[in-house]
Order: C-alpha cells, then structure tokens, then sequence
C-alpha cells in the first residue's frame, strides 16, 4: 500500500500568523495549491483556503488584518509514513480537505483529499490487472476441463 | 459507462461580465459554489473561481469583467469518464461546464470526478470480486474432482 509520502506536495506556500491578509491573498493567486499553511517556528498551526478569504472578503480592512484572524486552527495532521488508505478515513471522518503533513515536528508537504482518492484508485487498477490475470488462469482451466478433458483422454488410451 | 451529465452538478450559477466582484463574491458564497460561469446573451464567456475573485480585490479591481477566466474547456453531457479525468489529470484547469446546443446545462468539477473515480472503483472491485468467486470455486471444486483426493474420501 503506497504511503501519503508518494502522494504529498513537497512545495507548500507557508505564513506566520503575524503576516497580513494581503500578503496570503497575493501568496494564493499565484500558486496552485489553494491553501496556505501558517506556522510557528516550522510546525503548522492552522490552514488558510481560498474561501476563507472570500468568506471575508466583505469585512472591512480585512486585508491588514493578520491571517490568524481567518485561518482554520487547529489543523489535523498527517505523517509521510501513514498508508493511504488510513489517512482516506481521517479524510473521511473530517470536513477539510487539505491536511499539513509533518515529519519530525517539522512541515514537510501538504496531502489533498483528491489526491489520496486518485492514488488509491490507480493501485487498485494494479490490483484488478493481477486479479484478471488469475481469472484468465481459471477460466482456461475450466475451458480444458469441459471441452478437453474428455477427447483427450479417449485419445491417450481410453 | 459514466458520462458527464451522470456526475455534473446541475446548479449553475451565472453572474453577467458587469456585476461587481462582490455580487460575485456573496453569491457564489450564498449558493457555496466554488465557481461561477459568467454568461452574455445566454452564452458562457467565461468562469470566474474563488482565485479570480481574491485577485480581484487584491489588484483593485470592481467588475467580473476585469478578472474573470476566459481561458476554459467545456465538455459535452456525453464526454466520458476516462476522457474528463484525462483532462484534470492534464492539471490545466479543474472544472468543466457541460454545455450543449449553446447551453450551460451543469459544470464538473475535480470534486465531481474524485467522487465519481471512488464510486466507480468500488462498483469495479465488487463486479470483479463476484466473479473471481464464482471462477475461483469451480476451479476448486473440478481440482477436487480430479484428485486422488475424491476417490480416496468417497472411495
């Protein structure tokens, strides 16, 4: 089973919780990620989407505020060693999507819950391919047992 | 076969290219949708996410017009599975108004799609478990009946 380390981006987009609004929003529309993760000495304390932004777009002055005032806290964890389909459950058991990925007390990546579903389904596409190879195996047995058997053991001397 | 009209979202909700940021912002907010389309005489020109909306505000901006994305793939109601989710594994963009005849009739986005990969996997699996089963079982029991095993139990 392939662990959340296969699956994680290494290059996560990071704040302090001092940092302003302003500074994540302009963080945000230039990478891919959706999600900024604010940290405390290189440990996560909490998460930061595109909708939490949105969500408080109309607020006054909200883009000198600090990003602690919008940022969803405390965040949920994964490590690089969990199996994929162990952090599926905590995926399923929660509303967030994104989790921050930590090794050694320190931020290492960031997992999405879409990527741990894609990756899951194509080991299992790996799985089926055995699956069908031994299928093949018993249906050829069945063939030789139905159509063969008999013909073949008149011939050998029957 | 899944197609994109089994897994789009039917709810549409469409803002004009001179509607405020704002407007935009409040209502893909009321309806909690992660993006809008932005249509002109009944016509998609363009898709409008949370992103375009924070750049928006950020750069100053007050209309949809200003920000909007115009550079977006539609797919039909009949598209497949596997050809959307080539798409999104392409990574250029993760949502795809259905459109047909000129029409928006439902958008996908990577949220439809995972769900639809999990939903489909798992019907896949149980299918195929079902029968490995059933092959696994005769296979065992014609092993059996070829065995020295059956005559020695059954005499």
């Amino acid at each position: 089973m392939a662990k959340v380390r296969k699956v994680m981006l290494t290059d996560v987009p990071t704040l302090k919780k001092e940092d302003k609004v302003e500074e994540a929003a302009r963080l945000l529309t230039k990478t891919d990620n959706g999600c900024l993760i604010i940290v405390e000495n290189d440990v996560p304390i909490g998460i930061l989407t595109e909708l939490d932004i949105v969500r408080h777009i109309k607020s006054k002055n909200i883009m000198k505020q600090p990003v602690s005032s919008i940022m969803s806290s405390p965040v949920r964890f994964m490590t690089p060693d969990m199996k994929l389909d162990e952090a599926l459950k905590i995926i399923d058991t929660k509303r967030f999507r994104k989790y921050p990925v930590i090794e050694n007390n320190r931020l290492v990546g960031l997992v999405t819950k879409n990527d741990v579903i894609l990756a899951i389904s194509d080991n299992m596409k790996l799985h089926r391919a055995i699956q069908n190879i031994v299928l093949i195996l018993f249906v050829l047995f069945e063939l030789f047992v139905f159509i063969l058997y008999e013909p073949l053991k008149q011939y050998l001397g029957g | 076969m899944i197609r994109a009209k089994n897994m789009m979202s039917r709810e549409v909700i469409a803002v004009s290219q001179n509607s405020s940021i704002m407007d935009a912002a409040q209502l893909s907010l009321s309806k909690s949708v992660s993006s809008l389309v932005v249509m002109e005489k009944e016509k998609i020109v363009a898709v409008l996410s949370e992103r375009d909306i924070i750049a928006g505000v950020l750069l100053k901006k007050s209309k949809v017009k200003d920000v909007m994305n115009k550079n977006f793939t539609t797919i039909g109601p009949n598209t497949s599975f596997n050809a959307v989710s080539r798409l999104l594994r392409q990574k250029q963009t993760i949502r795809f108004p259905v459109v047909e005849n000129d029409k928006v009739i439902g958008i996908v986005t990577e949220t439809d799609i995972v769900q639809a990969t999990r939903d489909f996997t798992r019907l896949h699996q149980v299918v195929q478990d079902v029968i490995l089963t059933i092959f696994g079982v005769a296979t065992a029991f014609f092993l059996f009946y070829f065995s020295p095993l059956r005559v020695w139990i059954f005499g």
